[in-house]
């Protein structure tokens, strides 16, 4: 569904990534673990548009993607929560849900989706009329994933969604990732909580300095020595 | 200057500058007087550079302190206005002084009250500032008070009114003919040009010129870093202003006749531009932009023209022998400054990003930082942590009773205590939107309570301002890193020793041996203090460029840097892989361990919490449901309930 073919990617002369190739199936969890600035952020963005490869080929279901503008990627059907949430400070809550379903004209479906969003999310709910930016980190995180759901993406991409949360709304966030995924959405998933997105992913890549050093299912990565002592924090 | 090529460079200059005006007479090119009335465009574009490219106070008005200069010297030194003031022997020498103190007192008084309003409302009222000025001087050329017939003052010429004032009297020097020659004038300016440029350079690089910066970059951040915006921003205005009054007073004298036309709008709009052609923020930048736009409009608007008509007499086309293209000055002005902008939006030699090094290109697993180490603590670090002030013996360190907070109608705290010991960490966990950010902002200052009361080391610090809770010694982070970004690394930290330090206005401009110790010592301790949180060596990278995790210990390098007894960590380990989460833990413990530094710590690993905290306080819609040690937290129902959740239980079981 998603295939990046030896793609490099640079930020004036710094090599961010340096040909990496990567592969989602539909239907797949699939998730990027590396330390920081190991160029999973920069995947995400390149996949997006929001930055330009300088060689390799980005393709979504057998049509490239590199050369095509960022709102043209949205409108094929991959839609992302942001690190660092970047939601619309000045909107409301629902403003900004709305905002994720701007490339869309079925009312219906709009309206069902963002009741799905308020059914994960009833804290959204709660604060419907807040202004985005006077939410607590928490719930904006909550809200950039809600407002990427709300594009009803075919992918999504997920930047760290589990940072900031609770340790009840990691649990939480990790079934809504798995319940969003059995419904029919293909996920690719970057986190720093390697342990918690091997466990919900079906395969996984490592990234070191812009590069892939390993993939493998999520359960042989769980058992990697590599895995365990650099990313699971284990002795 | 230990470059023998630049100071080849330099001296070269100063050759040039001195010979130039002989030069021009010789050749008789006739350009000194447009030259010096470039430079004091330039002296302008300098001073507005302080507010807009240091400070970032976009300030549309800049003309209206220009014209207070002007006017100033011509109150003083003109025989047509009714100044009470005219005839005292007010030399010119005096009143170039007096003009930039008047210039400078208006900048106060107009800043004071405006400087509290952010970004666009500010432009807005330094635009209006900017018209209400030249309508004033219009109007205050014929004054009669007039009450019930008693009329103190009659007709009074304050300001000369649609006709301006002339003449004004000129500088004295035995000898110089100022009356005659435009050479002497031109050193005239050279020097006061150049003295100012020393001075603002001194500024930039002092306690001073990081905290504008610092502001620019980010005001909340700098106000929780020990900078106060107000007086901070307030001294901007005022030293911009003043250069505007030298300017100005110089410009009076030299042109003999001002009339309110020479201060409109566009003059200020004239000035911004010099500054963003040039490069706010870059002192030979702004120099290079107010040179080029007034000769352009000066001499080479009117040689084109020249040429232009010369070229459409012997080519017989009607059109262009009549043209005149110093009609058409605005419509380039405009052109080259959208060329600049999307050609080189930092202007003509502003900053540019630095460039980073490339990287390694083998693939490197990443090393964290090295462990923190007792004996890497800066000397001076652990005698700012002892106990200050007379605080009673075994009180706590912070006494928070009963605080609440509303936000609207959402209650974001609600009778909250919390207290905090000497040498302690205590955590601060909840729900996402539970409050204890809020509870952070409140504490530092931020945001103010609706009831209840703070105390520090025995004071209460209600009303105080951010910095000056800084001041007291309580220091934070922020949840999502908020540094000055195009700041360095060392200027960073030094920002936050800025509430430890005294250089004054003066002191940054002639150093005295007390400000240059203070200076030396001030980097001195922010390079231990880099090195002590592992990023030795990085002190003069960028900021923004730094790798997240590094960002992370140089915002808590930045925190100790105002010697606090309190430090409030907002999330610390978010976005941290397990090893980097490790360093940070044991670097707590160190603070706490060394330095008897208390630690108010929000964060949701709980590995960490737990295995730090001596107690934690959990907050669950504004309010408090649970406060005890570690093992009792884990046991508590609604706790887990509201927050670590049924997993954490198996997660804890099977660890």
């Amino acid at each position: 569904m998603l295939e990046l073919v030896d793609v490099h990617t640079f930020y004036g002369n710094i090599r961010a990534l340096r040909g990496i190739s990567i592969g989602v199936e539909s239907g797949e969890i699939v998730t990027l673990v590396g330390a920081n600035g190991a160029g999973k952020t920069t995947t995400l963005r390149t996949i997006l548009g929001t930055v330009r490869p300088r060689r390799g080929s980005v393709s979504f279901g057998g049509q490239r993607l590199d050369g095509l503008t960022t709102d043209r990627i949205v409108r094929l059907g991959i839609a992302q929560s942001p690190e660092g949430r970047r939601i619309f400070p000045r909107m409301t809550v629902l403003e900004n849900l709305e905002l994720g379903a701007f490339a869309r004209q079925d009312h219906q479906g709009i309206a069902s989706d963002l009741d799905r969003v308020f059914t994960l999310f009833p804290r959204l709910r709660e604060r419907g009329g807040q202004k985005g930016g006077t939410l607590s980190g928490g719930e904006q995180q909550m809200l950039a994933i809600g407002r990427a759901l709300m594009a009803r993406p075919t992918l999504l991409l997920l930047d760290e969604p589990s940072m900031g949360l609770s340790p009840i709304l990691v649990d939480t966030i990790f079934k809504i990732i798995q319940d969003i995924n059995r419904q029919g959405t293909t996920i690719l998933l970057v986190e720093q909580n390697a342990r918690m997105a091997l466990r919900v992913a079906h395969r996984g890549y490592v990234m070191q300095t812009g590069r892939i050093v390993l993939h493998d299912t999520a359960s042989d990565l769980l058992r990697s020595d590599l895995v365990r002592k650099t990313y699971l924090g284990e002795k | 200057m230990t470059d023998p090529r630049r100071a080849l460079g330099w001296a070269a200059l100063s050759v040039g500058l001195i010979l130039y005006p002989f030069l021009d007479r010789w050749l008789g090119l006739q350009t000194v007087h447009a030259v010096s009335d470039g430079m004091i465009y330039v002296l302008l574009a300098l001073g507005l550079n302080i507010v807009v490219g240091y400070a970032g106070l976009l300030d549309l008005g800049y003309a209206a302190f220009f014209a207070i200069g002007a006017y100033s010297m011509g109150l003083l030194n003109s025989p047509v206005l009714h100044s009470p003031l005219y005839g005292y022997p007010w030399s010119f020498w005096v009143c170039i002084w007096f003009a930039a103190a008047v210039s400078a007192l208006l900048g106060v008084v107009i800043g004071a009250p405006t400087l509290r309003v952010r970004g666009d409302y500010l432009a807005i009222i330094t635009l209006g500032f900017g018209e209400i000025i030249p309508v004033a001087i219009r109007n205050l050329g014929d004054v009669t008070i007039d009450i019930a017939g008693w009329r103190p003052i009659e007709r009074l010429n304050l300001t000369g009114g649609e006709n301006g004032v002339n003449p004004i009297g000129r500088p004295y020097l035995p000898g110089v003919p100022f009356e005659t020659d435009p050479v002497p004038w031109y050193f005239l300016i050279l020097v006061i040009g150049l003295a100012s440029l020393w001075a603002m350079n001194r500024l930039r690089d002092s306690r001073l010129g990081r905290a504008w910066m610092a502001i620019r970059e980010d005001e909340t951040a700098a106000d929780c870093t020990g900078v106060n915006p107000i007086s901070t921003k307030l001294l901007a205005f005022a030293l911009g202003a003043s250069f505007a009054g030298f300017a100005g007073s110089v410009y009076a004298a030299k042109l003999q006749a001002i009339t309110p036309g020479a201060f409109e709008f566009q003059v200020s709009i004239m000035l911004l531009c010099m500054v963003v052609l040039g490069g706010a923020g870059s002192l030979k930048g702004v120099i290079l932009g107010g040179m080029l736009i007034t000769l352009f409009d000066r001499v080479l608007l009117t040689q084109m023209t020249t040429m232009v008509r010369w070229v459409g007499r012997t080519a017989d086309i009607p059109a262009l022998a009549a043209a005149d293209l110093t009609l058409w000055r605005w419509f380039f002005f405009g052109l080259g400054l959208v060329l600049v902008m999307l050609l080189r939006p930092e202007g003509l030699a502003g900053r540019r990003a630095r460039p980073l090094a490339e990287e390694p290109d083998e693939p490197t697993v990443p090393t964290p930082a090295a462990a923190p180490r007792a004996e890497a603590i800066p000397g001076w670090l652990r005698d700012g942590a002892r106990p200050r002030g007379a605080a009673p013996a075994g009180s706590p360190l912070l006494e928070v009773r009963g605080i609440t907070r509303r936000f609207g109608g959402v209650v974001a705290l609600n009778e909250v205590d919390l207290v905090v010991p000497r040498a302690a960490v205590i955590g601060l966990i909840g729900p996402n939107g539970a409050g204890k950010t809020t509870f952070f902002n409140v504490v530092t200052g931020l945001v103010a309570p609706d009831n209840g009361r703070i105390v520090f080391e025995g004071q209460d610090l209600a009303g105080l301002r951010p910095n000056a809770i800084v001041a007291r010694g309580i220091a934070r982070t922020f949840q999502s890193i908020r540094l000055f970004p195009q700041m360095t690394v060392l200027d960073n930290v030094l920002v936050g020793e800025h509430c430890r330090l005294d250089a004054t206005v003066p002191g940054a401009v002639f150093r005295p041996p007390s400000v240059i110790v203070e200076e030396r010592r001030a980097r001195t301790r922010a390079r231990e203090l880099l090195a002590f949180v592992g990023l030795g060596g990085k002190e003069d990278d960028t900021a923004r460029n730094l790798p997240y995790g590094d960002q992370r210990r140089l915002e808590i390098a930045r925190a100790l840097a105002t010697e606090p007894r309190l430090l409030l960590l907002d999330e610390p380990t978010a976005g941290m892989n397990p090893r980097e989460t490790e360093t940070l833990t044991e670097l707590i413990g160190l603070l706490r361990r060394e330095l008897s530094v208390s630690v108010l710590l929000i964060e949701h690993d709980m590995a960490v919490v737990m295995g730090i905290s001596d107690r934690i306080t959990v907050l669950d819609y504004g309010t408090r449901i649970a406060e005890g040690n570690p093992a009792e937290i884990q046991r508590d129902r609604r706790v887990i309930e509201a927050y670590l959740g049924a997993g954490y239980e198996q997660d804890l079981a099977t660890r």
